[in-house]
């Protein structure tokens, strides 16, 4: 008789709480390890070393940019401006889609190919769906006299830097 | 299912554990039953088959043809110094694109999408349609008052934010839906009668082709550089 | 010419070899046409047999079958065109003239495959749009037509990455504006721009990643996604046909398999 109550389980319930603990630990452990991979698959998509072009651009002696004009500098995607008040840059990046706009001196306007925004001389949109100015770029003078423009550097509107 | 409108009952004495049993209820409300009588049927291999055959040459064939007269498109190479202008995405992102010219991006490329997405997963989930009666069969008057709003509210907020693409569209719909809507039975206009006979989601899957095909059309067709309105004929 | 194309084909298919590989054997009865479908791993996806209504051109204008077609030309022309393909910056864009000047039947294999892309993702529309109208997403058949809506989404995505593939000013332009639209989704978007394009900017990480997207990733999980939406179709009662008898109830019993 004891061989047999060994043989059958004395009380059902033990036996379905104990299915439901090892369950539960299971899709615990699935859980803990989709987390995981989850985690370790956003560091790998994440580079963490860009070859991309440097933000920073020497754009030569401030004397070549006479008064009132907007240099287009196409190779860093940036407006260099000799305004009255001094220089500034802005970014030719669009902040609508990310398109390169083009100075159109003929309107004195800056345009965009994409979907038709226009910016004035300042960087304020004078039409289109751009949701915001293009932005005001850092401008400093090298220990050479040169002008440095920064494009990760970001700075409120009317900043110039006088020479 | 309740206990109210249980219609059985049942009982176990041995431990099902241990011995499975194997139960059918009968209930006397539902059986099943055969719906369809009479419906003739072909063997696949070879009816349908021949015909999935015959379809997969003849597009095939028409591809090649295509393939050897035109040539696919290659610009220059990719210059991230200059966009091109005007600088076109693929015939079937340009309805997305014309959206983008009037919408903030986050609505033109993000909310009106993913509602677009939901909207056609639900469709078969909220019995959409599953009636199939027509919009104007009851409740005329209610409705067409319904139409009437909706209409004027859309061509406020779409006049204000000055979406003349989508409006053209929205307003001949309306007005076709009210056209279709004034119909009797023994209407001398064919078109008319089929319309009348058209339900609820009929309609708005319709607007929503029209205004897909619209906006596309516009965007292939009436854009130039500076996504300014041009005429395709005006070269 | 005592023996006909037709007997040799009628001794091919009595021999020991054609019976161990197709096991149904062969014979105009209506047993041997059924284990010609039962016993096929690929055309066990269809119902032996077929509602007569269904195959009415009429009735689907074979839109869902043509959309496969285009996807297995895809499969057959971007298969060798991926032999002449290096997907780095700016070697594409050489593989492209070279495709189009020096590759033997290079052109006409890249027209092929520009063309049927546009052509399956304007069936894949008809093809939504023809089921709408047809009301043939009613129960049972909803989960797939939301099958369906995957399939046209990664249709779209499969366009899209391959557009960038040339990297020529089109697709350059077309994929700097598509990223930044992601970027606008609100919180998470700069995020999954940077991790789409792994950079700031559409460049090399960015044509590496559309590549691998394009020619792995979109094509398996459309298959697989094809796969269950044609099993679908035969579980969900066969090709909605309109007909009086298949309406919006799942079929309790039919002459199936």
């Amino acid at each position: 008789m004891p061989d047999e109550q060994k043989q059958t389980p004395p009380v059902p319930q033990d036996q379905s709480s104990r299915r439901e603990v090892f369950g539960k630990l299971g899709l615990g452990c699935m859980l803990a390890a989709g987390a995981g991979s989850l985690a370790f698959g956003y560091e790998f998509l994440s580079p963490n070393v860009l070859y991309e072009p440097s933000p920073i651009t020497n754009a030569g002696k401030p004397d070549q940019y006479p008064v009132g004009s907007v240099t287009t500098n196409a190779e860093a995607g940036i407006y260099i401006v000799h305004g009255p008040e001094g220089f500034y840059a802005l970014s030719a990046t669009c902040t609508h889609l990310g398109c390169r706009t083009a100075w159109a001196p003929e309107l004195g306007l800056i345009a965009c190919p994409c979907h038709g925004s226009r910016f004035n001389q300042a960087g304020v949109k004078v039409a289109g769906p751009a949701p915001n100015p293009l932005p005001w770029l850092r401008v400093s003078i090298s220990d050479e006299g040169d002008l440095i423009v920064d494009r990760s550097a970001v700075v409120p509107p009317r900043q110039f830097l006088r020479t | 299912m309740s206990e109210k409108d249980k219609k059985f009952a049942a009982a176990l004495d041995s431990d099902s554990r241990r011995t499975p049993v194997r139960l059918a209820f009968l209930t006397r409300r539902t059986s099943p039953h055969v719906s369809v009588k009479d419906e003739p049927f072909v063997m696949t291999w070879p009816d349908a088959l021949f015909r999935i055959m015959v379809a997969a040459q003849l597009v095939a064939i028409a591809l090649v043809l295509v393939s050897l007269l035109w040539d696919a498109p290659l610009e220059g190479l990719a210059d991230p110094l200059q966009t091109p202008n005007p600088a076109k995405a693929p015939w079937y992102f340009l309805g997305l694109q014309e959206l983008l010219h009037y919408f903030p991006p986050v609505v033109g490329g993000v909310l009106i999408p993913t509602l677009v997405v939901i909207a056609l997963i639900v469709i078969p989930y909220f019995n959409v349609n599953i009636q199939a009666e027509g919009l104007w069969v009851r409740n005329k008057p209610q409705r067409l008052r319904m139409l009437a709003i909706v209409t004027a509210a859309l061509t406020v907020f779409l006049a204000v934010l000055k979406v003349w693409a989508l409006l053209a569209a929205t307003l001949p719909m309306a007005a076709l839906m009210a056209w279709s809507a004034g119909v009797t039975p023994d209407a001398p206009n064919r078109l008319r009668r089929w319309l009348f006979s058209k339900p609820l989601s009929f309609w708005i899957m319709t607007w929503f082709l029209i205004q897909a095909a619209l906006l596309t059309i516009i965007g292939v067709y009436f854009r130039g550089a500076g996504w300014e309105w041009v005429w395709p004929w005006s070269e | 010419m005592a023996r006909s194309f037709q007997n040799y084909l009628g001794d091919l298919r009595e021999s020991r070899v054609w019976q161990s590989i197709f096991r149904s054997g062969s014979g105009p009865s209506n047993l041997h046409r059924s284990q010609a479908i039962q016993q096929n791993l690929y055309l066990h996806l269809f119902s032996v047999k077929s509602r007569r209504s269904s195959l009415a051109i009429g009735v689907t204008w074979y839109l869902g079958t043509l959309s496969m077609v285009t996807f297995l030309i895809l499969v057959a022309t971007g298969i060798p065109l991926m032999l002449y393909y290096h997907p780095s910056v700016p070697q594409a864009y050489a593989d492209m003239k070279d495709l189009q000047f020096a590759v033997s039947a290079g052109l006409f294999l890249r027209n092929l495959h520009r063309w049927s892309a546009h052509a399956m993702v304007l069936l894949v529309f008809a093809h939504m749009f023809r089921v709408f109208y047809r009301g043939a997403y009613r129960p049972p058949r909803e989960f797939n037509w939301v099958i369906g809506v995957m399939l046209l989404l990664v249709t779209l995505f499969l366009s899209y990455t391959g557009y960038l593939l040339p990297w020529d000013q089109l697709a350059f332009w077309a994929i700097t504006v598509g990223s930044n639209i992601m970027s606008a989704v609100p919180l998470l978007g700069p995020k999954i721009r940077f991790l789409t394009l792994g950079g700031n900017t559409v460049n090399a990480n960015a044509l590496l990643r559309f590549y691998v997207l394009h020619c792995v990733i979109l094509p398996l999980a459309g298959g697989m996604l094809v796969g269950i939406h044609f099993w679908r179709i035969r579980k969900d009662g066969g090709l909605y046909s309109g007909k009086s008898g298949d309406e919006s109830q799942p079929q309790v019993s039919q002459p199936h398999e």
